[in-house]
């Protein structure tokens, strides 16, 4: 208690609300699972993509269904972890209910996100695109980054690194960049399943205090 | 000595101790919260959680809520008003001084 004293009484208090707030977050393993389970269904359904023709029912399927999951996914995903939390977990770890999502943040990220895509569309139509090993060492870099950020945690800093070096390496072996995604989400998508599964366990097997 | 650091001396005393900060802190970034969660989030001991939640609560900064959800008791903490204001007066006093 005397370091985190020590600690505390040299912070803001949003900055100390923020860490144990995403501490408590990562605590059960939930996210991390969810996450897991997120980027296994994107790589599966990439890979259809990959090993069946464009137009045949399997792949357009696929791409409907990589649509719907990467835009229903993200903005379900805090009230199924609510929903679980409280109908399994309440016992284990309290209840909490949030502050209502900021809207303005909230309008701005996706305000960004569209130019993105935007963009990337623009450039694919002049032939503008980079190289697919760097967009594929980008994703590998950029997602590790973000893994790390996020967590701020021992296991999150070992997964940055690990998708870090996977898409350098993925980005040097020439592989197509369909190929390449499949590569790297299916990894990321493991590790974060297996993690979070076993920080679940570990939670559970905490005794009752 | 310069204004801003002479502030310092009028600094809320139940706020600033680092017990109690984390959990007004907590607080402040939720709508509510029940004890179980606070003490799991802060780390603090069942009964020194209690002891420093009793001062908030005798100072008019969280209120307590005694309730249940189904069978499960819960008591669910939030900060007040008085509380709120307390707390933006130490982060500008603090960020001010520092």
């Amino acid at each position: 208690m005397n370091d985190i004293s020590h600690r505390i009484a040299n912070q803001n208090p949003d900055v100390i609300a923020n860490r144990l707030l995403q501490k408590a977050h990562n605590r059960d393993g939930l996210p991390e699972i969810a996450i897991g389970v997120f980027f296994l269904l994107i790589a599966g359904m990439m890979w259809l993509t990959v090993i069946f023709p464009p137009r045949s029912p399997i792949y357009v399927a696929s791409i409907l269904g990589l649509m719907l999951t990467m835009m229903v996914m993200p903005l379900r995903l805090q009230r199924i972890l609510k929903k679980v939390r409280r109908h399994f977990l309440i016992e284990k770890e309290g209840y909490v209910e949030f502050k209502p999502a900021n809207l303005k943040r909230s309008a701005i990220l996706a305000v960004l996100a569209l130019v993105i895509a935007v963009g990337a569309i623009i450039a694919a139509y002049f032939g503008a695109f980079p190289p697919s090993s760097w967009i594929l060492a980008a994703t590998g870099i950029g997602g590790g980054a973000i893994l790390a950020l996020a967590g701020r945690l021992p296991r999150f800093y070992t997964g940055g690194a690990i998708m870090a070096a996977a898409g350098i390496v993925v980005a040097f072996a020439r592989v197509s960049l369909e190929a390449g995604f499949v590569i790297l989400y299916g990894l990321m998508g493991l590790l974060s399943l297996i993690s979070g599964c076993a920080v679940l366990l570990l939670f559970l097997r905490q005794p009752a205090e | 000595m310069s204004a801003k650091i002479q502030q310092l001396g009028e600094i809320d005393r139940v706020i600033h101790e680092p017990a109690r900060l984390m959990v007004v802190a907590l607080l402040a970034a939720v709508a509510e919260a029940d004890f179980q969660y606070l003490r799991q989030a802060t780390g603090l001991t069942q009964g020194n959680l209690s002891a420093h939640l009793s001062k908030l609560e005798e100072a008019g900064y969280v209120a307590i809520e005694k309730t249940f959800r189904g069978k499960y008791p819960l008591t669910i903490c939030r900060l007040t008003e008085r509380g709120t204001e307390v707390l933006n007066k130490y982060r500008k006093v603090i960020k001010a001084a520092l």
